[in-house]
């Protein structure tokens, strides 16, 4: 699993790697979280907040983007950065994801939306990982 | 996609350039450029234009897809864009407002000159940091039950006037007076709800501020006499928008068009300009909820304004005067307004997305007092260097659909920013020259320094040049409160 961040203009974009489709989800996850609080889940392993999450969407890009919409949605609702996911039900366009993590007084970045732009969710045939890139509004 | 050269831009005039339709086969219309030279060789460093073509070929769009000379790359749409699409059936696209509906700008005039201030100026940059919430995701002290988020969603800046956080006399001078009548609370989420439960009165943090100006220089006397300023005079800034709230609206209407434009045969080349024709079921939901998000934006800054009053009377106690509201004009927002295009009065969905309007005199909603100067535009410029009070002009509507600029318009990314600045030493060279600043961290004084941006002299002569706005006064910055 492997998340760099890269230059934007005036966002962030993030470009994720994975062994597969569900740790593509994880390192989704990580990676954000772990922008809105710098390093937060590097370290954080005890978490006190769980919320459940049922997402779907017409493809897998749809579907990574739509997941971490909901996650943002409910870190800020929550005042919590979820850094930990245990997939429930993962199938064809379709997710159930229980995130973990914990609450927070002060981000060190506001992101304003996970947007669909530029991002692919495909399998790279030289690497064989899945793999996308990510921006974020910030 | 097809990489964009300058040799596919025709020159129209110094200030006008145009990609033609037959750049790209799915283009409906052609795509224009306003500015100068100097800047169209900064902005085709990155995709921006790209971006512009792409929304040249939305479905329903009139006469031209157009950027402002701030433009920046954006996602979808490019950050300085203006596209118009033709009622009933021309779509909405949540793409073309922005995640951050209703992001705009307010002025507040003071009755105090420079040099009344100058000595207190740190005190006050204290004092206005601590009475205004900026920064990550904070709230403030309002906490809305689900009856007073309705009636914030619905009244906007009345709202505010009438719980005690607003003046009155502030509403004339809002675009739209501070409201949207189509706004309908039932069509935002409870999660948008609930993220706007504690925002109101804050800021944020990236771009937004809250910034204490003076006049340093009056361009056109007339207009500047029609909007009570003078040479010397500080004015407040205040830049920020719908917060939460209005990020969850538009990331929620942005799945529900992507699931629904299939049933109506849209196919759009990026998936951020996702679109729904504005008369459909999914069109008048997203634009109800979207008209309730910038209403939450125009009573935010209206409390806001509260907070800077509050703020201005601790310090200057007697001497204080009156904070009056000189505009407060939107720079992400859909518009149904009427243009004439080729020669035909249409009524269109205008989408401005780092976009300003800029209507010019005898605009029927403008106050009495500015009918004859035109409706004030407010360009804020980057941290430590100008803004701009500009007017509205006829030839606006002429051009680019009643549109001007929105700021300086962004040049290097953050992460480039925060390796080129030393935002400890930065925040003390403008001390030195007079400028204090509070921020919630140096990150966020690193990000939004000077040099990340574009000149905003050369933006703003641009559009003075063009003439779909004119030159009234510039500001120089003293204190910035940043998030």
């Amino acid at each position: 699993m492997k998340i760099r961040y890269l230059p934007h203009t005036a966002d962030v974009r993030m470009l994720l790697e994975a062994e597969s489709l569900q740790k593509l989800f994880v390192a989704g996850t990580k990676g954000m979280s772990n922008l809105l609080k710098e390093g937060i889940c590097d370290h954080t392993f005890i978490f006190h907040r769980k919320t459940t999450i049922k997402t779907s969407a017409s493809d897998f890009t749809n579907l990574l983007i739509d997941f971490l919409s909901d996650v943002l949605s409910h870190t800020y609702a929550n005042n919590t950065i979820y850094c930990k996911i245990n997939i429930l039900s993962f199938k064809k366009y379709g997710i159930v994801a229980e995130i973990f993590g914990n609450e927070i007084n002060e981000f060190d970045e506001e992101i304003k939306a996970v947007t669909y732009h530029e991002a692919n969710v495909v399998k790279n045939a030289e690497s064989n990982l899945w793999e996308t890139c990510i921006i974020f509004d910030i | 996609m097809k990489k964009l050269r300058k040799t596919d831009i025709i020159k129209i005039e110094d200030f006008l350039w145009e990609i033609p339709k037959s750049f790209r086969e799915d283009m409906l219309v052609p795509a224009r450029v306003l500015c100068f030279e100097t800047l169209l060789d900064d902005i085709l460093e990155d995709r921006s234009l790209n971006q512009l073509v792409n929304v040249a070929t939305l479905p329903g769009i009139q006469k031209a897809s157009f950027v402002m000379p701030d433009v920046h790359e954006g996602y979808g749409f490019p950050i300085g864009g203006v596209a118009a699409t033709k009622l009933p059936d021309g779509v909405i696209s949540p793409g073309g407002i922005g995640y951050d509906i209703n992001c705009g700008v307010r002025l507040l005039t003071s009755t105090l000159k420079i040099e009344q201030i100058q000595d207190k100026l740190e005190e006050l940059s204290k004092e206005m940091y601590a009475q205004i919430p900026s920064g990550m995701g904070k709230g403030g002290d309002i906490h809305l039950s689900a009856e007073e988020m309705n009636q914030v969603l619905t009244t906007g800046a009345e709202w505010a006037v009438a719980n005690g956080y607003g003046v009155e006399e502030d509403l004339a001078y809002i675009e739209n007076n501070g409201k949207l009548v189509e706004a309908d609370p039932d069509m935002i989420s409870e999660m948008a709800k609930k993220r706007g439960t504690s925002q109101l009165g804050t800021i944020g943090s990236g771009n937004h501020f809250v910034e204490v100006d003076y006049i340093e220089e009056i361009y056109d006397e007339e207009v500047a006499k029609a909007y009570n300023l003078e040479i010397g005079q500080v004015v407040i800034l205040i830049h920020t928008g719908s917060r939460g709230l209005g990020h969850q609206v538009a990331t929620d209407y942005i799945r529900l068009m992507m699931n629904a434009m299939p049933k109506y045969n849209i196919k759009v080349p990026d998936r951020e300009l996702t679109c729904v024709p504005l008369n459909s079921v999914e069109g008048e939901q997203y634009f109800k909820a979207m008209c309730a998000a910038a209403n939450y934006a125009w009573c935010n800054r209206e409390v806001i304004s509260a907070e800077v009053r509050t703020a201005w009377k601790n310090i200057f106690q007697e001497n204080a005067g009156e904070l009056k509201l000189l505009y407060d004009v939107a720079h992400n927002i859909a518009k149904i307004e009427t243009h004439t295009v080729n020669g035909t009065r249409e009524n269109l969905v205008v989408h401005r997305k780092g976009a300003t309007r800029a209507f010019g005199p005898d605009f029927e909603e403008l106050p009495p007092k500015y009918k004859h100067a035109g409706q004030p535009v407010i360009i804020p410029g980057s941290m430590g260097t100008c803004s701009y009070i500009l007017a509205g002009t006829k030839k606006s509507r002429e051009l680019a659909f009643g549109s001007c600029c929105h700021g300086a318009g962004r040049r290097l990314s953050r992460t480039a920013a925060k390796k080129q600045v030393n935002a400890p030493v930065l925040k003390e060279k403008l001390k030195e020259r007079g400028i204090y600043i509070e921020a919630g961290s140096f990150k966020g004084i690193a990000e939004e320094a000077p040099i990340a941006y574009k000149d905003v002299n050369l933006v703003v002569d641009t559009v003075h040049a063009s003439g779909i706005a004119k030159k009234v006064a510039k500001l120089k910055p003293v204190v910035v409160i940043k998030g």
